[in-house]
C-alpha cells in the first residue's frame, strides 16, 4: 500500500512532523498545532513543487 | 527545575540513543518523549526497509551514497544489526526498484532523527532545555 507516491510522501511528512512537534513542544495543544502546520506545509508544498517541475519541464 | 548534570555524565546520557531510539529520554527521566520518539524512529525506519530503502556500506560506490551511510550510522545498533542481518542490501534488484530512493530517504532520515535526539538528551542533561 504504502508503493505509492503520495502514500509515500504523506507517510514521510507525518513522521517528520510529528518528530518535530514532540522536539520542540510540550504542551499538547502547541504539539498539535505545529504538526499540523508542518504537516500541511511539506504536504502542500512539495505538490506545488512538483507541478512547477511539470509545467516547466521540457 | 531538574537538576542538571556534569558535562561528562551529559556526553554519557546521549549515547544510549544509539543503542535504541529514545533511550536517553527513557533515562532522563522523560517517559512521554522517550515513547513517541522511538514509535516515530522505528516507523521510519520499518517503512525505509519496506520501501526496499538501502542500509549504504561506507564503501558504497558513489559518494552521495556514502554520505547516505553518514546519515544512517546515526541509527546506532539498527544501522549495524541491520548491515549484519543483511537488511537493506545495496544491490542490482535494489537500486532498479522504483522505490529505492524513498525507501533510502526514510531510512537517513532515521537516522539524522537519532543524531538530533542525542543532541536533544544532552541540552537536556546540561540544563539547557526541558
Amino acid at each position: 500500500m504504502l508503493r505509492d507516491h503520495f502514500l509515500s510522501l504523506l507517510a514521510y511528512s507525518v513522521l517528520v512532523a510529528l518528530f518535530f512537534a514532540f522536539l520542540y513542544h510540550r504542551e499538547p495543544r502547541a504539539l498539535l498545532r505545529s504538526a499540523a502546520k508542518t504537516l500541511g506545509w511539506m504536504v502542500v508544498g512539495s505538490l506545488l513543487f512538483a507541478f512547477l517541475m511539470f509545467w516547466t519541464g521540457p | 527545575m531538574r537538576p542538571t548534570f556534569p558535562r561528562w555524565k551529559a556526553y554519557a546520557l546521549a549515547l544510549p540513543t544509539l543503542l535504541l531510539p529514545g533511550l536517553s529520554h527513557l533515562c532522563l527521566g522523560r517517559k512521554g518523549r522517550a515513547a513517541a520518539f522511538f514509535l516515530i524512529v522505528g516507523t521510519t525506519y520499518a517503512v525505509g526497509l519496506h520501501l526496499s530503502g538501502a542500509l549504504f556500506p561506507f564503501d558504497a560506490p558513489n559518494w552521495l551514497y556514502r554520505l547516505g551511510a553518514v546519515g544512517q550510522a546515526g541509527l546506532g545498533l539498527l544501522y549495524v544489526g541491520g548491515r549484519v542481518l543483511g537488511l537493506g542490501k545495496l544491490g542490482p534488484d535494489a537500486v532498479t526498484d522504483v522505490m529505492f530512493g524513498y525507501g533510502s530517504t526514510f531510512l537517513v532520515t532515521a537516522g539524522l532523527m537519532n543524531m538530533l535526539l542525542m543532541m536533544d538528551a544532552f541540552d537536556i542533561a546540561v540544563g539547557r532545555k526541558d
